[in-house]
């Protein structure tokens, strides 16, 4: 497949799917409390009304406030862009970047929403940068060791040459490694995309809030690029998740454009199933206070290297 | 199958981590219950295998046992034993909870190195199950050294021999069933003397912590 396919297909799926997916999860958590909580859709209407709107820009405050929105959004666009969808349409010659670049972009997204939550001035964009400091320096790690473990078992550290690996293998979804690295990549989800045990995404204007801190400020158009960033960053997550550790594309026995649109199905199947199984780990679980986070982040960081120990268990060998 | 095994002896090893992060003494009870289910879980695939293959029924009773035992009575006779306690404050661990889980990551760590060098059990490689296991042992000492309270000193010692029963079963498919009977039973005594025990210094001391126990009572 050439580079502009790839690009579109993965641009299209990710941007399109990315809304859904929260909707899903507030289906599945409203079905939970015997709500019928807000259509499945209901982001995509958010956002078209969100971005109709004008935006109020408060006037203390610098360049950095009005450039984070694009920059957020244009970062997640740029990891989305690394994490391949399916692997039968990654181009023939491998996609340029890794998972360390990955890792590195959403940190940039992430610097410009931090300053950007400081530049206003306002108590709460303080406080709410000052624990997504905390908590990303914390998660970190763990994301570190489990991609490179990932790596150390293809022999390569690019996500595209990953899953192909593993696509190949046909590992078993029971062995070790696997399981560890599930839980592992589980746990980091739920740090990264602002879910319950860390942060409560359905809450305004209260004190323990911290992605929504941030956002206090904006609006209109703004406050939509930011929220979409948001939402494909975590889809980013889940595809890394579910094409790594659940490979589905040496099941399909054929090749052509009809592969691709099966795979793709089955793609948006496993998506929709791990929406789920967040709406059940948030259902299930209470937010921890801000200071139990470390223990959450050293249990996380403790399933990546886990999963890397096992690995030199098994004599470094294949999974 | 193997492959099921290493799976289940990394979940047992996963559950040794989550306790030693656990703050509270009623979750303590709780993990080690799920510990418990997963031995459980282990000896009774091992016990339908035993009875396929050669036809003995030992193992599917010691899982029975591990049932009764270490999922429901123990459980029920530390929580019974903890309600007992009037003074209660919850924490009692002397490192924060992040140092003490990297520690417990060095001790698997250090497992692994000790394992390596013995001749018996590596024959070229490394035998992923036992390396866990011994670790559940380790990290059950671990928990009891760095935790100040009885109860957690009494758990401590009950994943240690959670650890012991199933390193024995990985490297031998079921040990001779009157040695694992002759555990338990110990087990349950030592268990229900520790019991008994914590009442009397709750009573004596007015608190269940050990730091206290070198004061002088008349």
């Amino acid at each position: 497949m050439s580079y502009i396919i790839y690009i579109i297909i993965q641009i299209f799926v990710m941007v399109l799917t990315a809304p859904l997916v929260n909707g899903i999860i507030k289906k599945a958590k409203a079905f939970s409390q015997k709500r019928t909580g807000p259509p499945v859709f209901q982001m995509y209407y958010d956002l078209y009304k969100l971005i109709q709107k004008g935006t109020v820009v408060s006037d203390v405050s610098s360049w950095i406030y009005k450039a984070a929105p694009y920059v957020v959004f244009s970062t997640a666009l740029a990891a989305a862009l690394l994490v391949p969808v399916s692997t039968l349409v990654t181009p023939t010659n491998s996609i340029p970047g890794d998972f360390i670049l990955m890792v590195s972009v959403f940190a940039l997204g992430r610097f410009f929403m931090m300053a950007a939550g400081l530049d206003t001035g306002s108590t709460f964009g303080g406080m709410g940068s000052s624990r997504e400091a905390m908590i990303s320096s914390l998660a970190e790690p763990s994301i570190l060791v489990c991609l490179f473990t990932a790596g150390l078992i293809a022999g390569s550290t690019s996500l595209d040459g990953m899953m192909t690996f593993m696509q190949g293998t046909g590992t078993s979804p029971t062995h070790p490694v696997v399981v560890l690295l599930f839980l592992a990549l589980l746990s980091i989800i739920m740090m990264e995309t602002a879910r319950i045990p860390v942060d409560d995404p359905s809450t305004h204007l209260e004190l323990t809030m911290v992605h929504e801190a941030m956002l206090l400020e904006y609006s209109g158009r703004h406050l939509a690029l930011m929220e979409y960033g948001a939402a494909i960053k975590q889809l980013v997550f889940m595809t890394l998740l579910v094409n790594l550790l659940i490979p589905h594309d040496q099941l399909i026995g054929f090749a052509g454009v009809g592969a691709v649109v099966v795979s793709l199905l089955i793609y948006l199947l496993k998506v929709i199933l791990l929406a789920v199984l967040i709406a059940l780990v948030e259902i299930n679980t209470v937010k921890l206070r801000l200071f139990s986070i470390p223990n959450l982040a050293a249990l996380s960081f403790i399933l990546s290297f886990l999963a890397f120990l096992q690995y030199f268990l098994m004599g470094g060998g294949n999974v | 199958m193997s492959s099921l095994f290493d799976t289940l002896s990394v979940i047992i090893l996963l559950t040794s981590f989550v306790l030693v992060a656990n703050k509270r003494i009623k979750s303590y009870i709780k993990t080690f219950r799920v510990q418990s289910a997963f031995i459980a879980l282990a000896a009774g695939i091992m016990g339908i295998q035993s009875i396929m293959e050669e036809g003995r029924i030992d193992v599917l009773v010691v899982c029975f046992v591990i049932v009764v035992l270490k999922v429901i009575y123990i459980p029920k006779l530390l929580s019974r034993t903890y309600s007992g306690v009037e003074y209660k404050v919850e924490k009692d661990f002397i490192l924060n909870i992040p140092i003490l889980v990297l520690i417990c990551c060095g001790l698997v760590v250090f497992t692994y190195f000790s394992i390596a060098t013995i001749d018996g059990i590596s024959q070229g490689y490394n035998d992923i199950q036992i390396v866990n296991s011994v670790s559940v042992v380790v990290i059950g000492l671990f928990f009891m050294i760095s935790r100040k309270k009885a109860i957690g000193q009494i758990i401590g010692f009950l994943v240690l021999e959670n650890g012991i029963f199933i390193t024995a079963m990985f490297a031998t498919d079921g040990m001779p069933f009157i040695v694992d009977m002759g555990i338990f039973i110990d087990m349950l005594t030592a268990v229900m003397i520790m019991g008994i025990m914590v009442y009397q210094i709750s009573d004596k001391f007015d608190t269940i912590n050990i730091d206290k126990l070198n004061k002088l009572k008349g």
